[in-house]
């Protein structure tokens, strides 16, 4: 068991060279979910009430205008071929849209009147989606290719292994692991707690999760064993692995933690701690293949740090007005898609240092 | 979490068995013209068919929040659905939550204390409770869940009172009131009720609830009345009639004078008195005076029955008897003429035997020691957590020049300072609500940790 030592309120240290602003709009609802296209051409973003808005990613100009789900949208996963879009909601329904005209292809029933979670699988042969304890696997023409039995208590994530060949979903009493092939679940790693999110290590030979109870549960996938990351000041809902699965990143307070999961792994280890928030750290996102990670925060301060095993620097900062909603780095790690409560919608482009 | 301006949005949670009225009342809140934007919360089996305000269907589903600990539980769909709610631009002035009729209160009482993104954006505002007047009695001995809904409670509507007898429903006050003192009680028909009596009670406003019945805070006694008597030197009957009772208790203690001191140092006397062993007295025979004399009269099968007083220091006397006087005609005669007393009080009877569940308040002069207040509130909920189903108070805190108000939903607590005292008179509040709670044990516990 390793243990956090929480500090409040560190000191922000001056900023480094800021963030280029590539382009800037505003919707006019408060954003839950932000997706860059696998092509990089487009970004997705959610609002809250239900439309998604499309925007070409290289000037913001808006594509397509979807309705998205009556009630409000819950999440967004893009299709492998960056044309479909698969969007889940508050209607009971998983919908499909053909990103190119911007016209529904298909509906499916969740299964649950809130439709929560949705996710592609890698390749782009499989949707699945989560809808109260209902599992659902898809295929992209939104036929129902699996009925997966229901879980134990609502589904919280759903995650895709890096290579697509299983998933692993939390709800209350830990993890479990399916594949696209057979209805039974794989693989359980239990524990009498509430997950809320989960991250695989891009490896697959880990798989963290955030919890209810201010703790963050790492599991070795291969022996199944466990440990525990406690002293958080929160509920933990922000978990990033660094591409090359050595640093993982946690929130669940003002400052966001590192774990070095090198070597023997993060058990007694002390973790790095981020100063720089001055309130709680909202999303935690590492570049696809470079060691930067951004942090968005309630205080609308958006970070950009270089964790590095020697030091890990605050390289840049830009502070929004509102708290930080969403963050996306761009498939080429270049740009980040920022957005907060009020709907501001910003890209900046990364400066190499 | 300390909010100085009050931003949060009101939570009002709505519990009562299937069939008691929750869905009438809720409909009457939705429909009545109020200019208010409520958003509701329906159970999974509910059955509303109206879409001018926003209607959610929940799935219950209850989990702990830490491993092993059942004070802890909590309504994991809440959180999800209403943080999703709050994050929408069209703002609620309220929320109404809908509990299934089998519903223990606990977790979802405990969501908006446990859950920091709750506690941030909603406030538990009050928990009405819709009870069926008619069918109460089937549920009310033996349900464990239709106790709590009432324990629970800081509004209760008695609901369908056109099908029940006012001897019936006087009878259902008294005992709903027994279980839980601080809930504020409407007589309903088709839950036809003010909306300002559900909506926004202020559940945390613990004057209102003294308002609503300030004997409630009383301490209970072991005996309903005493009368005080300047008796001089001889002796004097006792004379009592049939009565509810075959027995009944009495001590007759000296009182030293006419004074306030005087009249608590006995009323304290009298209490140690009856928690002695009783001795039988038959008729004819001579009560016990004094402390530590606990008198059981025993009375004749039919008729009067007389027992003697004999005083041989001249002054004044406190008699306090186990039921009132009046019950069974009693009076004290002298050798002429019977005796009045110069002064009676009628004490609130203790309840501990007629429920499970019950009310304690607890009224303290004096400042809190924080710390051994915290120690104390601290192993208090370890060891009673579960049984104590809710308790709110204000407290003085020793240094601290704003009233302490605290509310607590089993093992949660939830305490800060309000408003400076100013002019008001400085001290201490306390309401538990629970099963098997021991008031002298509470009170003694609290009395502790006073600053001395």
């Amino acid at each position: 068991m390793s243990r956090v030592m929480m500090r409040r309120k560190g000191k922000r240290k001056p900023p480094k060279p800021s963030l280029k602003a590539v382009w800037r709009t505003h919707i006019d609802d408060h954003p839950i979910g932000l997706a860059w296209s696998p092509d990089g051409k487009k970004l997705a973003v959610a609002g809250v009430s239900g439309p998604i808005t499309l925007f070409n990613g290289a000037d913001g100009a808006v594509q397509h205008k979807l309705p998205g789900h009556t009630f409000g949208t819950m999440a967004i996963s893009w299709h492998k071929s960056s044309r479909l879009l698969a969007s889940v909601g508050q209607d009971g329904k998983v919908r499909l849209w053909d990103t190119r005209t911007g016209s529904q292809t298909s509906e499916m029933a969740g299964g649950a009147s809130w439709v929560e979670r949705v996710a592609f699988s890698p390749a782009g042969d499989w949707l699945v989606s989560a809808a109260g304890r209902k599992l659902r696997l898809w295929d992209t023409t939104g036929a129902l290719s699996c009925e997966y039995p229901d879980a134990n208590s609502t589904i919280t994530d759903i995650k895709w292994r890096h290579d697509g060949k299983r998933f692993a979903v939390t709800a209350y009493n830990g993890v479990v692991l399916y594949g696209p092939t057979r209805a039974e679940p794989l693989r359980r790693f239990e524990w009498q707690g509430s997950s809320l999110t989960l991250e695989w290590s891009p490896d697959g030979k880990h798989i963290a999760t955030g919890d209810q109870d201010s703790t963050v549960h790492f599991w070795l996938v291969e022996s199944g064993q466990d440990l525990q990351m406690w002293g958080y000041e929160t509920k933990v809902l922000e978990l990033a692995w660094s591409f090359n699965s050595r640093y993982l990143a946690t929130g669940g307070g003002t400052q966001a933690v590192i774990w070095d999961c090198s070597g023997k792994g993060p058990e007694n280890t002390k973790p790095v701690m981020l100063e720089g928030h001055r309130d709680l750290i909202k999303h935690l996102k590492f570049q696809r293949r470079g060691m930067l990670l951004a942090s968005g925060g309630k205080d609308g301060l958006l970070a950009i740090w270089k964790v590095e095993k020697k030091k890990t620097v605050m390289l840049a900062d830009s502070v929004f007005k509102n708290p930080i909603a969403g963050l996306a780095w761009s498939p080429d790690d270049r740009r980040i898609a920022v957005s907060d409560e009020s709907g501001t919608l910003s890209i900046a482009a990364v400066q190499r240092t | 979490m300390m909010n100085t301006l009050e931003t949060r949005v009101p939570v009002t949670v709505l519990t009562g068995f299937l069939g008691a009225g929750k869905t009438t009342l809720l409909n009457r809140v939705l429909t009545e013209n109020h200019g208010k934007k409520i958003a509701v919360i329906e159970n999974e089996f509910g059955e509303i068919g109206i879409d001018n305000d926003l209607v959610i269907g929940a799935e219950e589903e209850i989990f702990e929040m830490n491993n092993g600990c059942i004070c802890c539980t909590v309504r994991g769909d809440l959180i999800r659905i209403l943080g999703h709610l709050m994050k929408r631009r069209d703002k609620f002035d309220y929320i109404m939550v809908e509990t299934t009729g089998m519903a223990d209160p606990g977790p979802v009482a405990q969501t908006f204390y446990v859950d920091d993104d709750m506690q941030e954006k909603l406030k538990l505002d009050g928990i009405v409770t819709v009870v069926d007047a008619k069918h109460i009695w089937e549920h009310i001995d033996d349900s464990d869940e239709a106790k709590e809904q009432v324990a629970f409670a800081d509004v209760i509507l008695l609901n369908k009172i056109d099908l029940v007898a006012s001897e019936d429903l006087d009878r259902l006050e008294a005992r709903i009131k027994s279980m839980n003192s601080m809930a504020k009680i409407f007589r309903t028909r088709d839950a036809v009720v003010e909306m300002d009596s559900i909506l926004n009670v202020g559940g945390f406003n613990l004057d209102r609830a003294l308002e609503i019945d300030p004997k409630f805070m009383e301490p209970e006694y072991p005996f309903e009345w005493s009368g005080i008597y300047e008796l001089n030197t001889g002796t004097y009957e006792w004379v009592m009639g049939e009565g509810p009772d075959p027995v009944m208790g009495a001590a007759l203690l000296p009182l030293a004078n006419n004074g306030l001191a005087a009249k608590e140092a006995t009323l304290m006397g009298a209490v140690l008195t009856f928690s002695e062993d009783e001795q039988a007295v038959q008729a004819g025979e001579t009560l016990r005076l004094g402390k530590g004399q606990h008198n059981q009269l025993v009375l004749n099968g039919k008729g009067e029955t007389v027992f003697n007083f004999v005083i041989q220091q001249p002054g004044h006397y406190m008699l306090f008897t186990e039921h009132h006087p009046d019950e069974f005609d009693a009076h004290l005669c002298g050798t002429d003429a019977v005796q009045t007393p110069l002064e009676t009080r009628e004490y609130k009877p203790d309840h501990e035997h007629d429920e499970e569940v019950t009310s304690v308040g607890i009224t303290l002069p004096g400042d809190f020691h924080l710390e051994r207040l915290n120690r104390w509130l601290g192993q208090l909920l370890v060891k009673q957590g579960q049984d104590i189903f809710r308790m709110k108070g204000v407290l003085s805190l020793r240094g601290q020049d704003e009233r302490f108000v605290f509310q607590g939903v089993h093992m949660l607590f939830d305490g800060r300072p309000d408003r400076p005292w100013g002019n008001e008179q400085r001290h201490n509040k306390m309401v538990f609500i629970g099963r098997n709670l021991d008031r002298s044990a509470l009170e003694e516990g609290f009395r502790a940790c006073l600053v001395s």
